[in-house]
């Protein structure tokens, strides 16, 4: 029972540590299960729950974005400048989405059309948008943001920002839209078989630079939350974002192959990935032990998870093909199809 | 039109793009043609280029190593925390390179072990390896821009000894090329290699020790990331944890724009070694007409997707054209 449900649930394994976690921080420091502490994790973690929920999708369709963070710095550079310009807000970061879903369709028409590997094509973007960062904002930081827009990411209603509620709303509608529409299950398809999804009608290029697309303007929201959260644009702004991204979604259980992950997980991940910060600061460790225990907890987390799935596989596929092992095989099967199934037999056993 | 075998290698179109760079920027600034100029200025990319050599034969068994920028910064603080320690200098480099060994050796082992994607793993081993650095660091004190500085000036002199004319770390990138190409394109160990990355399975089936190459692999290209990190530390005369943090990614594309396959199974050290080159004096010449540092490298990401994406269309177009041909000689049967 317990094989099956992690089988189906991957997340379920990194909610478990999650939990574990605030337990026996729990018990170290009785004030620390508070509410408030949720939210203030909740309200650290926003950048890194909109970057996971794009790489979810890219990664549902076999892909892979590395240029995010530089998406990131650029919609927020855009934003920035805009604003400094008299513009106003939601006029500003509407051109700052736009910006990144620009980026996201040249980085989706690459792998799609072009056939250049995602991590190469991804590659090439990162640098490149990185250096647009540079040209628009000659080299210097943008500081002087309109108090308006640093007040989004002040707590209102409830204790959260309206950042805080736009990203809430966004994790439920991405993972219910991912699980439950046609276009949803579209990128997973795409991701578990590509040439399949096309034969079934799917039109194969149009989701995957969808998802893209998709994922640029998330990386652009991204950058909009972190300008409005520090109240001003360095030029490394969003810089090692991706892969803080990746690692969230992989730790929540989407796989770099396709076709798998939810976004209830990678959200969870992306979680996990900044409550380490809130231990550190209970555990009195200095910060510069966060990246060393994140990297520890994925590894543990990562080679368990393939371990596990491994053995359940392989128990999956024994009992599939034990009633071809264990009796003599029946009489009037063919002697052709007996060779081919011990040979699938053989293949499963192994 | 007939070219040449040797003509129609990626190779020879590297060479000539590089020829042809430094043509056109010693046009526009006469100070980019002086020997010196050309030979001094490899020290500022060329430990990227040390390190894709080795980081060539992980791709082309079918991985990839996002972990080696942090061995770069591991090994220097290595190197610097031993120093502060009272040890001497040659001994704590030894001691580096050994730890950067370790790391690619713990990479391969948890590849191996968890049977998980390589990218996944060193992702994450990238996080662990970057953050032991960290932490080393700040246990030592040091705070994160000065780094560990005040190292024997022999050893801080060694990024400036000549050998044979040439600074010394273009000479280690020579013969390390050199090496690396023995070692991939003339012996056992290198046709595994490339089995393994064409087809993993008919390599197991065929009785490869695939493990053992891996390992192999993965543990040079540790060994030359913290080789790497300890010229870095040498020609900055401090280490620090951060040093590696912009290398990995061009590295990966010196790789890749040498015309190594990201999937695997095909791939040249002297390709690597000569897009190194291509991409490092693109970034020292834009430098030199008075482009920013930042715009020359969007300028080199930008040169990865156009060659990257004309390489793919070519290819496409050699299908298309292929399958045209037997399309024809069918219908003309």
């Amino acid at each position: 029972m317990i094989i099956r449900f992690l089988q189906r649930h991957r997340e379920a394994s990194v909610a478990l540590i999650i939990v574990l976690l605030f337990a026996i921080l729990g018990l170290v420091d009785r004030s620390y299960l508070s509410l408030d502490t949720v939210l203030l994790v909740y309200g650290n973690s926003l950048i890194l729950f909109v970057l996971a929920i794009g790489a979810t999708m890219v990664m549902a369709t076999h892909g892979l974005d590395v240029s995010v963070g530089s998406i990131m710095g650029l919609a927020a550079v855009s934003a920035g400048l805009l604003m400094n310009a008299g513009w106003s807000i939601p006029a500003a970061i509407g051109v700052a989405l736009l910006v990144g879903l620009l980026c996201g369709l040249i980085n989706g028409a690459l792998v799609s059309w072009l056939k250049v590997s995602a991590i190469v094509a991804t590659l090439g973007t990162l640098g490149l948008y990185r250096g647009l960062v540079h040209l628009l904002s000659g080299g210097s930081w943008i500081e002087d943001l309109p108090e308006g827009f640093k007040a989004l990411t002040k707590a209102g209603s409830l204790g959260l920002s309206v950042f805080a509620w736009l990203v809430l709303v966004l994790l439920i509608v991405a993972h219910f839209g991912l699980r439950y529409t046609a276009f949803g299950r579209s990128m997973f398809a795409v991701g578990d078989n590509r040439d399949g999804a096309r034969l079934i009608g799917i039109r194969v290029d149009e989701v995957q630079i969808a998802a893209y697309g998709l994922n640029g303007v998330l990386a652009a929201l991204a950058g909009v939350i972190f300008a409005s959260q520090i109240g001003f644009i360095p030029n490394t702004a969003g810089t090692g974002m991706e892969m803080r991204a990746i690692a969230s979604s992989v730790l929540g259980g989407v796989s770099l192959l396709g076709g798998t992950g939810t976004v209830l997980g990678a959200a969870l991940g992306a979680y996990f990935m900044t409550s380490i910060d809130s231990i550190l600061v209970l555990l009195r460790l200095q910060a510069y032990w966060n990246d060393i225990i994140a990297g520890a907890i994925l590894l543990v987390v990562l080679i368990t998870d393939g371990k596990i799935r491994e053995a359940v596989d392989r128990l999956l596929r024994y009992q599939k093909y034990r009633k071809f092992i264990e009796p003599p095989a029946a009489g009037h099967q063919a002697d052709a199809t007996k060779a081919g199934l011990s040979l699938k037999t053989s293949e499963a056993r192994k | 039109m007939k070219l040449h075998p040797a003509l129609k290698r990626w190779e020879s179109v590297l060479a000539l793009l590089l020829v042809a760079e430094i043509l056109l920027f010693g046009a526009i600034n006469p100070v980019f043609l002086q020997p010196s100029m050309l030979l001094y200025a490899t020290s500022d990319f060329i430990h990227i280029g040390i390190t894709a050599l080795a980081l060539t034969l992980v791709i082309i068994t079918g991985g990839i190593d996002l972990s080696l920028g942090s061995v770069m910064g591991l090994s220097a603080i290595t190197l610097g925390i031993l120093w502060v320690g009272g040890v001497d200098i040659w001994v704590a480099a030894v001691a580096s390179l050994a730890v950067g060994t370790l790391a690619g050796v713990f990479n391969a082992v948890a590849i191996h072990l968890s049977k998980v994607n390589p990218l996944v793993i060193t992702l994450g081993t990238g996080f662990l390896f970057g953050g032991a650095a960290l932490v080393l660091s700040g246990l030592a004190g040091a705070t994160g821009y000065e780094g560990i500085s005040n190292f024997d000036p022999a050893f801080v002199n060694l990024a400036n000894l000549e050998v044979l004319g040439l600074p010394l770390p273009l000479a280690l990138f020579l013969v390390l090329t050199v090496a690396f190409m023995a070692l991939l394109h003339r012996t056992r160990f290198g046709r595994y290699v490339y089995l393994i990355g064409q087809n993993p399975r008919a390599a197991a089936y065929a009785g490869t020790p695939v493990f053992r190459t891996l390992v192999v692999a993965y543990a040079l290209t540790g060994l030359m990331a913290a080789l790497s990190g300890l010229i870095l530390a040498s020609y900055f005369g401090s280490a620090r944890s951060d040093f590696g943090a912009t290398a990995l990614m061009p590295a990966i594309t010196a790789v890749v724009l040498g015309g190594t396959s990201i999937y695997g199974g095909s791939g040249t050290i002297l390709g690597t070694a000569l897009a190194a080159l291509l991409v490092g004096y693109l970034q020292t010449g834009l430098q030199l007409v008075g482009v920013s540092s930042h715009v020359s490298s969007a300028l080199s990401g930008g040169l990865l997707v156009i060659v990257v994406a004309l390489r793919s269309l070519t290819e496409m177009g050699r299908v298309w054209v292929q399958h045209r041909r037997v399309l024809r000689n069918v219908a003309a049967e």
